[in-house]
């Protein structure tokens, strides 16, 4: 979906991206990662064809951001870090105008219109002006406007800053809900928590360059993490589980093993069951939730 | 209809808005037109309003259409949008002053009564088309000024916002002043004699016509290049052919008043072809000159333009020329052909060899100078250079009595003859050899480094 070879981009005193190379699946949320001031948000915008490379290319869908970067935008949905509103207008007019400007026909704006609203929950706010919103709700109607299009690529720049902690799970149920629909996610932050719900791939920026050189899978949907703890040490832990059908375990010690499972709630409490049976005083089985905090570090170390 | 009008019209013309504007400018004309103060009756009142709200304070909001959005952070979803070159370009022109035009059209509706009233119809119909053009014209180019901003990435401050609506000002102020010579209503605000007749190419014609007709084409292509700015702005490419088209049609007018010369002491014993040329290529210079200013030194930009013309892609080059390298083209034939033409002046072929081997020169500085800065002061280290090169340093010599090396920093006459235009030309050389290393040699060191593994 999103191929990008030896992407350079200067700004004037600085080469801001150094030769990134990367390919991103369609129908996956990926994570952008790294310091501030790594290359983030240029990079974001070279994909969102809002700048042009200095060297190297960038495909969208089969389209490159030079070529034809008018039907690039029409494709995606970009929501910048420092993102404004219009807030002397209501929530139903900013997102009117964001439908109409983004060439839905007149007969179905006010359908994307609540449908929008409704995927962000703020359909009891609609007659709101925008600049009587909270800093949460805002966001929200932000991202309600990148979305309304249902553009199949989107790429969000922090979107979850601002956001407590309950509109942050929401969100990352409507990101996962938009990678379910069709779309192909990019979401930068350098808060690795909050892209830990959603993201299933990673690509660190540091310094313009990606560290690994690729984009990291940190997280398989049918098959995520789980960390299983027992009580009492047993040196057959590891091999135990190698020998289970459908288990793959990725590091293991006397107390504790790190492996990847169907995500089958069935196989997992019969794999419990045959440990317990084998007697593993199973103290504790559950989905890892450091996958991506994991991964940053292993390869920030490697590249340090 | 246009989202981004209707958007406009969702915050500027809201109904108590339109009631106050309505109110006050109701109010001013009663009172016009009840005391003998400082203009005299509703109607002249009505045309000082309509300047005040329509050319000073509409040029102010047109200036703000994309600077505002910029500020406000709006810009890049706008640009995100679907929404064509033209349709955004009108969409913000007349949105973005709708409410501007809402009372320029009460003051209009009271300008024309006053005018059918003592002049007629005819005079009436030609003022209506006069203001409308006015207020259209400064309006555009305060908005294409702020546009090539934006291209530069530098709208952002009020005091900037204030050049981009002195630009609209200047062009209403330059309308004005032209429209005055041939004001049929009698000069109103000039209190100048109108002109009945203007001499172009040879021809005698109407003064009248001819600056409605001029005003008309000069506010179409003062619309099309705003069209053109908003189309690179949604990263779309512009083709040549317009810019080349405007460059024909600005030569071919300006060269039309040749007349004009003729009664210059200096240039007098030119012929009426070498008056043209003159005009022409003093136009295609200074238009040269304005571009490579306003238009953004791109290190990218110029890199894939050298690429595609390596590649001999000469659709892509073509179309990648920016407005200033056209415009040197345009003044270099021009010159060569005067220079032709003037066979038998030797002194005059030195001096257009020389004024053209300058231009060349301090175009090749200004792209040097941002070349070689770091940050967005390329241009003002480029007036800085030139501004040493043609005050500062002759003044030195001059000081010093050096008179004679004067010569190597402005057309003048030397002997032997042929020593100002090689002067010339060596420096034109030298600079645009330093300006091409400039650009190429940062490439050269980054292919290097990535080859070497440096970071």
């Amino acid at each position: 979906m999103i191929e990008v070879r030896d992407l350079v981009y200067e700004y004037p005193s600085v080469r801001a991206l150094k030769g990134v190379s990367l390919h991103i699946r369609p129908q996956t949320i990926t994570a952008l990662v790294g310091p501030n001031g790594a290359g983030k948000t240029t990079f974001l915008r070279c994909l969102a064809a809002l700048e042009p490379p200095y060297s190297g290319t960038v495909t969208i869908d089969g389209l490159d951001t030079r070529d034809a970067p008018r039907a690039i935008h029409s494709r995606l949905g970009y929501l910048p870090d420092f993102y404004g509103l219009y807030d002397a207008l209501n929530v139903r007019r900013v997102l009117t105008y964001a439908a109409r400007s983004r060439g839905i026909a007149a007969a179905m704006v006010a359908g994307a219109v609540e449908k929008a609203a409704g995927r962000v929950a703020l359909m009891d706010r609609l007659e709101a002006k925008a600049g009587e919103l909270s800093r949460g709700l805002r966001q929200r109607l932000a991202i309600a406007q990148v979305i309304v299009h249902e553009p199949r690529v989107l790429l969000l720049d922090e979107p979850a800053a601002g956001l407590d902690p309950q509109a942050r799970r929401d969100l990352s149920t409507l990101l996962v809900t938009l990678k379910d629909g069709g779309m192909t996610l990019v979401v930068s932050s350098h808060i690795l928590a909050e892209l830990e719900d959603y993201c299933s791939e990673m690509i660190i920026i540091e310094a313009g360059l990606i560290v690994g050189g690729q984009a990291i899978k940190v997280r398989d949907v049918e098959r995520p993490r789980y960390m299983l703890e027992i009580a009492t040490a047993r040196s057959d832990l590891r091999e135990f589980l190698a020998g289970r059908a459908g288990v793959d375990v990725i590091e293991a010690d006397q107390h504790h093993a790190l492996i990847t499972h169907t995500k089958n709630a069935a196989a997992r409490a019969r794999l419990i069951r045959d440990l317990l049976a084998s007697g593993f005083e199973v103290s504790s089985f559950g989905e890892s939730t450091k996958a991506l905090e994991d991964a940053y570090f292993k390869q920030v170390g490697q590249g340090a | 209809m246009n989202p981004e009008f209707q958007r406009n019209l969702w915050l500027e013309l809201t109904p108590r808005r339109m009631f106050l504007m309505a109110l006050v400018l109701a109010l001013i004309f009663f009172a016009a037109a009840l005391t003998d103060g400082m203009v005299s009756g509703p109607g002249e009142a009505a045309r000082w309003l309509y300047y005040l709200i329509v050319v000073v304070w509409g040029t102010r909001n047109a200036a703000r259409a994309v600077v505002g959005e910029i500020r406000d952070r709006t810009w890049d979803g706008q640009r995100l949008s679907s929404l064509g070159a033209g349709t955004m370009t009108w969409g913000k022109l007349f949105g973005s002053t709708v409410f501007n035009w809402f009372g320029g059209a009460i003051c209009l509706a009271v300008i024309l009564a006053d005018l059918f009233g003592k002049h007629g119809v005819g005079v009436a119909l030609i003022e209506f088309v006069y203001y409308v053009s006015i207020g259209v014209i400064a309006q555009a180019a305060a908005l294409l000024v702020s546009l090539v901003a934006a291209g530069r990435r530098q709208a952002h401050s009020q005091f900037e916002v204030f050049l981009y609506q002195a630009a609209g000002l200047g062009a209403a102020i330059a309308v004005y002043l032209v429209w005055a010579t041939a004001d049929p209503a009698g000069s109103i605000l000039a209190r100048t004699a109108p002109t009945d007749f203007t001499v172009w190419w040879g021809l005698t014609l109407d003064a009248r016509a001819f600056l409605l007709l001029s005003l008309a084409i000069f506010t179409a292509w003062t619309l099309v290049g705003c069209v053109r700015q908003m189309r690179l702005e949604l990263k779309m490419r512009n083709g040549p052919f317009v810019w080349l088209g405007f460059l024909i049609f600005i030569g071919i007018y300006v060269a039309g008043f040749d007349a004009w010369l003729s009664g210059n002491r200096d240039l007098a014993h030119l012929d009426a072809v070498a008056r043209r040329l003159l005009l022409g290529d003093t136009t295609f210079a200074v238009i040269a000159y304005l571009m490579v200013f306003l238009e953004p030194k791109d290190r990218v930009h110029y890199r894939w333009l050298g690429s595609a013309f390596a590649k001999f892609d000469l659709r892509s080059a073509l179309g990648g020329l920016q407005g200033w390298m056209t415009s040197y083209l345009f003044a270099l034939a021009l010159g060569t052909a005067l220079l032709v033409r003037l066979a038998s002046e030797p002194q005059d072929q030195a001096t257009v060899g020389a004024m053209l081997g300058f231009f060349s020169r301090d175009v090749a500085i200004v792209v040097l100078a941002n070349m070689m800065s770091r940050r967005k002061s390329g241009d003002f280290a480029a007036v800085a250079i030139l501004f040493s090169l043609y005050v500062l340093l002759p003044a030195i010599v001059k000081g010093l009595n050096y008179e004679t090396a004067l010569v190597v920093f402005f057309p003048r006459a030397s002997d032997p003859v042929w020593l100002s235009p090689l002067l010339a030309w060596s420096e034109a050389v030298l600079a645009a050899v330093l300006a091409f290393g400039s650009l190429a040699l940062p490439e050269e060191r980054a292919k290097t480094q990535a080859a070497s593994g440096t970071p």
